[in-house]
């Protein structure tokens, strides 16, 4: 198959790989790679794929790559980009009289705009004659030099033929939001989620965590539509959080245009939740909370309900039938919430359907283990972003199969992510 | 709330088990909005099989909303059926009201169009 470039942003670098594969599938276009010739540290990497139009279309909704570059040659000096080239003259013979123009990049350095000139004119071989246009070029190419830690540099040269998404980023920025929280994800990783989540038409998505919605709105721009829960009535409708007064979710959704796909909203516990029994949801994509900035808690009182107090009369009215009644909540600890999210996968996503949620970890004492399983759950893609002393690590998971009567597996030692709240309080201090 | 949010809630109080009458949840004071949307088909052929349509005709007898007795063979195909369907479940909301339990009576209550699922200390 013809080989490409594909071109990532320097960033997430644990995350590129699993969206390339999300999408992969998402698009239907297989595309082959040698997993080994994977290199964090750099943005580029050889893949096969049948044809540019396939190519175009792996990457159209990329959020960690910036284009796929239809690949013509590369070495460690121009003399043997230009042997390679030449192997195959009649591709250029395409190209001759289109209008073309020449993006010359740096990885790891800045090249003058001499050196940029230097470097086409490098190239003057091609003898292409048509007109340089600097936009809606018929053909793009693009040349990079990529610098590591050797200063020996690795030049790249090939003909972009798509772009990915990256161009989200700006639109989804929470600050364009009219509405948002001290805990709405950030655009970029929103998006990415997305794409774990595989969203697309027709499919139905529920976070059972929405907080402020933003995966709501991010998978309602690829199509799916979407509903969302939350314990706490006030962030979904924005009488708490940074904007007031704002009407809280659904001010958010004209702005990006996904008013009929994002279905509803609700107040409910999701460990407690009222959805009836089956398969419901063609995705749950979540954040739950960690406890650290939204305290998690689920409906419930520390040492055990008490009847008498909701059911007791105040001025004649029973307790709970009052207005200002609020059902207590107690604290709801790390590793259940995530335990209960996996039940609540298990039973209501289709077969096929996948779990995208963060994991807190805490750096040092996180192992493969620590991530929860599940019988009918199959572990895709665990990608970590690390903030020093702990980390998120975005998990997706796929549903193989039907429920019937599995029990979860119980973990034999206590994961690393447990009472995860009170150890970011405490530094992450080794546990006795 | 829309009807098929609706549609897949049922109460969920404690001992409150009876599955014909803890679903579907019976409105009451039900303030109704009807809301043009962009219609998908794609969504609503998903849909189709994950629908309780027997629960969902009782809702929409009780709100007045037109809707066929039975799923056509084809309904990809049945544009007729397809545009009620989404005008049904898509594009009619309850802006406020509750959803009572027919076997525990306990009152869900809606506010701007967002059902509060929360129980009491008593319930849960």
């Amino acid at each position: 198959m013809p080989k490409f470039i594909v071109y990532f942003a320097q960033l997430h670098e644990d995350f590129r790989l699993p969206e390339l594969d999300a999408l992969s599938k998402l698009e239907n276009v297989r595309v082959e790679y040698d997993p080994r010739s994977y290199i964090r540290s750099s943005p580029f990497l050889v893949v096969e794929i049948s044809s540019s139009e396939q190519a175009a279309k792996l990457v159209r909704r990329a959020i960690l790559i910036r284009s796929i570059i239809e690949y013509w040659g590369s070495g460690r000096t121009y003399s043997d980009v230009y042997a390679e080239v030449k192997h195959e003259q009649e591709r250029w013979a395409l190209y001759k009289t289109s209008s073309f123009k020449f993006t010359v990049d740096a990885f790891g350095k800045s090249l003058t705009q001499e050196e940029k000139v230097r470097v086409i004119n490098g190239f003057s071989f091609l003898e292409f004659t048509g007109p340089i246009r600097m936009r809606n070029a018929q053909a793009e190419f693009f040349v990079c030099e990529e610098y590591d830690e050797t200063r020996e540099p690795k030049i790249w040269f090939g003909r972009v033929v798509g772009t990915g998404s990256r161009d989200l980023i700006d639109r989804f920025d929470v600050k364009k939001r009219k509405y948002l929280g001290n805990t709405t994800m950030d655009a970029e990783l929103s998006l990415l989620m997305a794409n774990q989540a595989q969203a697309q038409n027709g499919m139905f998505v529920y976070d059972p965590f929405v907080g402020t919605g933003s995966f709501l709105l991010t998978c309602a721009h690829f199509g799916a539509c979407t509903v969302g829960s939350d314990i706490d009535g006030r962030q979904i409708r924005g009488t708490a959080g940074f904007k007031r007064g704002v009407d809280g979710i659904r001010a958010n959704l004209a702005q990006y245009n996904v008013e009929s796909r994002v279905i509803d909203t609700a107040v409910f516990d999701a460990s407690r939740n009222p959805w009836r029994p089956g398969p419901l949801f063609d995705a749950i994509v979540t954040d739950p909370p960690y406890g650290v900035r939204a305290g998690a808690k689920r409906q419930g009182r520390v040492g055990g309900t008490k009847s008498e107090l909701s059911l007791r009369l105040v001025d004649g009215t029973p307790n709970h039938a009052r207005t200002d009644y609020y059902p207590p909540t107690e604290p709801y600890e790390m590793s259940f919430v995530i335990r209960d999210l996996l039940h609540l996968a298990a039973e209501k996503l289709v077969v096929g359907g996948r779990l995208v949620y963060w994991l807190p970890t805490v750096a040092g004492e996180y192992t493969p283990h620590d991530v929860p399983e599940h019988p009918v759950l199959q572990l895709v893609a665990n990608s970590e972003q690390p903030f020093g002393s702990w980390s998120r690590r975005l998990i997706t998971m796929e549903k193989i199969k039907p429920l019937d009567s599995h029990e979860a597996v119980v973990p034999e030692r206590d994961p690393a992510h447990k009472n995860f709240r009170d150890r970011y309080f405490n530094k992450f201090e080794p546990v006795a | 709330m829309r009807l098929i949010t609706h549609n897949m809630l049922k109460c969920h109080v404690k001992n409150c088990d009876n599955p014909d009458k803890q679903f579907p949840l019976r409105f009451k004071g039900a303030e109704l909005e009807q809301v043009e949307a962009e219609r998908n088909d794609e969504f609503l052929v998903r849909m189709i099989p994950r629908l309780d349509w027997r629960a969902l005709l009782v809702t929409a007898k009780e709100l007045g909303i037109e809707l066929p007795e039975n799923i056509p063979e084809d309904p990809e195909n049945d544009d007729a059926f397809l545009q009620a369907l989404h005008t049904a479940i898509l594009e009619t909301h309850v802006k406020e009201g509750s959803m009572v339990c027919n076997g525990c009576n306990h009152e869900y209550k809606i506010t701007k169009g967002i059902p509060n699922m929360l129980l009491a200390e008593h319930e849960i």
